[in-house]
């Protein structure tokens, strides 16, 4: 019995599904890749791919190589960097602009006309403003979730329906109630939202950024994961580059995850019963 | 009576309040005196209507006749009344009511005709005229609407409907009358000062490295810019035009090729089984990774970087369609098919408005990635364009030109991202106005 349970659960018909997707998928660019070599043409686009059985081959070098792991820990660091700090900067922004009217007049335009411009564009600015590449890089990195992330809450706290502030003021509450039991509860879910969206955005801009910087000062191998793809483009070891975009996949895909988890953590009233 | 005592009476009757006073004598040059005794009739119900009274003193009995739904069918009029103003209805030219004086009443008299005519020469005054005409039927006899619908117009456009440009100047009064334009410019002003003060006036350390505010001003409005781009060399459109025309080339396709396929994913269980779990595979690898084999995959610079620019805005635009048609309520699909529709007609009718609003966010999300990843794009890779602008001149320190590039880069971007916005507006107005019902 349980046994057929744990076999149904393990192979219904949607996984079947996605798993013949997805071998079908990887044996189409297997032989797209090798199409050079096993019918003499190149396929348009995905002849210039290297295989996958290549990149598996060149991961499982790469496995032993410290300055693999140090690329991970090196964008992992910036990421985290440039991401709290949007986080302690933006949410309490966010959360004010919501809630002080003259405050939101004076700061929310200017706060939109610096919105448009792409975070990457900030990049040589910040070369030229911040001592230290590290800080540099940072900086993009939190320009990147910042702005998701105030505008999120902002959107969270804005849609609050006002009779609730109206019936806890009229039940007592103290200013600080009203933040605690009102406020904080109605928005965390867009604070939820806006981070795990911000989160892609600074794993998105953390790798631009080691690309157009050049990596980190120490040169070489400490260069984070956008300095190890371009660094593999640039010394022609194409399988690598592969290895390094599934690296940064994988990485942007566990913090997302980790981040919805703690969300669904800190609001259970918007949990699936 | 003399002139100016009829011009003193029309002024205190409630249509002809408004009426400049070269008007009001021509009005007065029209009306003749009258003097009826007590019980004297004035008129009857039905008779022909020729010309509206004014009472001047006295009082008057106004009784409508059977069948006008007024909700109070007597009146009696006092100094300052009109009444009478069947004759200046159009289409309805005999009298509604019955008039009878209560005591000795002086009165002046106006024919309809020789009014209208009047206003015919003046429309704008005359429609103020007609139009309180109207709101006086309305109110003041208790008369339905569509009674007062047949007070005529004289000017082109009806005043009492809003159109497009007067209810933008409404929106802008009311705008210009809140706190928020003001706080608006103090906020500009805040930046632009603490821009000028930290760089060009107290030259704060790090600060001093930065392109200053007049540096950058002078050099963007320059006829012979130091750096060799302003609004006045052709290099500064050709560079935008060169962003401008990716952009539209990748959301061209990320639109023609996401919509569709979203649309798909969300419409078919067999087709979402199979093709979602290769996707999902593939959206978590950042657009930006994909920047060196863009380059291996697309020989030349243009192709990598709309590839790259296209791979954003198609997932933004597929995945967000996807989500539309699953929040379509199953019972519209099922009432479809109950009523016979094929399953063609399903989707034509059911499936595609329903996933519209879905879409067109994922379009406004879609045009704001295809900028991040253009530029990104342009840094790395390609020639022209606002990245490689920006990219280039901080390579060559060209400073101010960065600062350049980027503001141009918010403008355009900020422009791009309206239309896609006003395009949705106008497509869904359905919508709008299912909002704007809403109260939102």
């Amino acid at each position: 019995m349980n046994a057929k349970r744990l076999r149904k659960a393990l192979f219904n018909r949607s996984k079947l599904r996605a798993v013949i997707a997805i071998f079908v998928f990887l044996v189409l660019w297997e032989i797209g890749s090798r199409s050079k070599e096993w019918f003499g043409f190149a396929v348009p686009w995905i002849g210039h791919v290297p295989a996958p059985t290549a990149v598996v081959v060149a991961w499982y070098g790469l496995l032993g190589d410290p300055g693999y792991w140090q690329s991970w820990y090196m964008s992992t660091l910036r990421v985290l960097a440039g991401f709290f700090a949007a986080m302690v900067v933006g949410i309490p922004l966010g959360l004010f602009m919501a809630v002080n009217r003259t405050f939101n007049g004076l700061v929310f335009p200017s706060f939109e006309i610096l919105r448009p411009i792409p975070p990457l564009a900030w990049v040589p600015a910040s070369i030229i403003f911040w001592p230290s590449q590290e800080l540099s890089i940072a900086f993009v990195t939190f320009l990147g979730a910042f702005f998701t992330i105030v505008i999120n809450v902002l959107g969270g706290a804005k849609s609050i329906d006002p009779r609730y502030f109206q019936s806890a003021q009229s039940m007592g509450s103290s200013q600080w109630d009203v933040f605690r039991r009102v406020v904080l509860p109605a928005t965390l879910p867009s604070i939820v939202v806006g981070s795990a969206v911000g989160m892609g955005i600074t794993w998105e801009v953390v790798v631009a950024a080691e690309m157009i910087s050049g990596g980190g000062g120490s040169g070489g191998s400490g260069g984070g994961l956008g300095f190890f793809i371009w660094n593999s483009y640039v010394g022609g070891s194409y399988e690598q580059i592969v290895v390094g975009m599934i690296s940064i996949g994988i990485a942007g895909f566990i913090s997302s995850e980790l981040l919805r988890k703690l969300g669904s953590y800190l609001t259970p009233w918007l949990r699936k019963r | 009576m003399d002139q100016n005592q009829t011009v003193a009476l029309l002024k205190r009757s409630m249509p002809f309040q408004t009426v400049p006073s070269d008007m009001l004598d021509a009005i007065a040059k029209l009306a003749r005196y009258e003097s009826y005794a007590r019980g004297d009739v004035i008129y009857h119900q039905g008779d022909f209507a020729d010309d509206v009274y004014i009472v001047s003193s006295g009082t008057v009995q106004h009784t409508l006749g059977i069948g006008f739904q007024a909700t109070h069918p007597e009146k009696i009029l006092h100094s300052g009344d009109v009444f009478g103003w069947a004759a200046v209805l159009d289409n309805q030219r005999s009298r509604l009511a019955k008039t009878v004086c209560m005591e000795r009443t002086e009165l002046i008299r106006i024919n309809g005709e020789e009014l209208i005519n009047l206003f015919r020469a003046s429309p704008e005054t005359g429609d103020i005229v007609m139009s309180r005409f109207a709101t006086m039927i309305n109110k003041e006899y208790t008369m339905p609407e569509e009674v007062a619908g047949h007070v005529p117009h004289f000017t082109q456009v009806p005043v009492t409907m809003a159109t497009g440009l007067t209810l933008t100047m409404f929106r802008l009064s009311q705008w210009l009358k809140s706190p928020k334009p003001y706080l608006m410019f103090t906020g500009f002003g805040i930046l632009l000062a603490t821009w000028y003060f930290t760089v060009e006036v107290w030259k704060l350390p790090r600060f001093v490295d930065m392109p200053g505010l007049t540096v950058v001003m002078k050099e963007w409005f320059s006829k012979d810019p130091v750096y060799g781009l302003s609004i006045y060399t052709p290099e500064y459109y050709q560079h935008i035009w060169v962003s401008v025309r990716r952009i539209l080339i990748a959301f061209f396709l990320a639109t023609v090729l996401g919509v569709p396929l979203g649309l798909f994913l969300g419409w078919s269980k067999t087709f979402r089984e199979y093709v979602f779990p290769v996707f999902e595979t593939l959206r978590p690898i950042p657009i930006l990774a994909w920047v060196p084999l863009a380059i291996l995959m697309f020989q030349g610079s243009e192709t990598p970087v709309i590839y790259l620019t296209f791979l954003a805005s198609f997932y933004a635009t597929a995945l967000n369609t996807m989500l539309g048609v699953e929040t379509i309520d199953e019972s519209y699909s099922r009432a479809a098919a109950c009523l016979g529709a094929s399953k063609w007609q399903t989707f034509k009718e059911v499936i595609v408005p329903g996933a519209m609003p879905f879409m067109f966010t994922g379009l406004q999300i879609s045009i704001g990635v295809a900028w991040f990843s253009l530029v990104a794009g342009e840094m790395v890779s390609g020639e022209f364009g606002l990245g490689y602008v920006i990219n280039t001149s901080y390579t060559m320190v060209r400073y101010p030109t960065i600062v350049i590039g980027m503001i141009t880069l918010g403008i355009v971007g900020y422009t791009s991202s309206a239309l896609v916005r006003m395009a949705g507006d106008y497509m869904m107005q359905w919508r709008v106005r299912e909002l704007a019902l809403g109260g939102r």
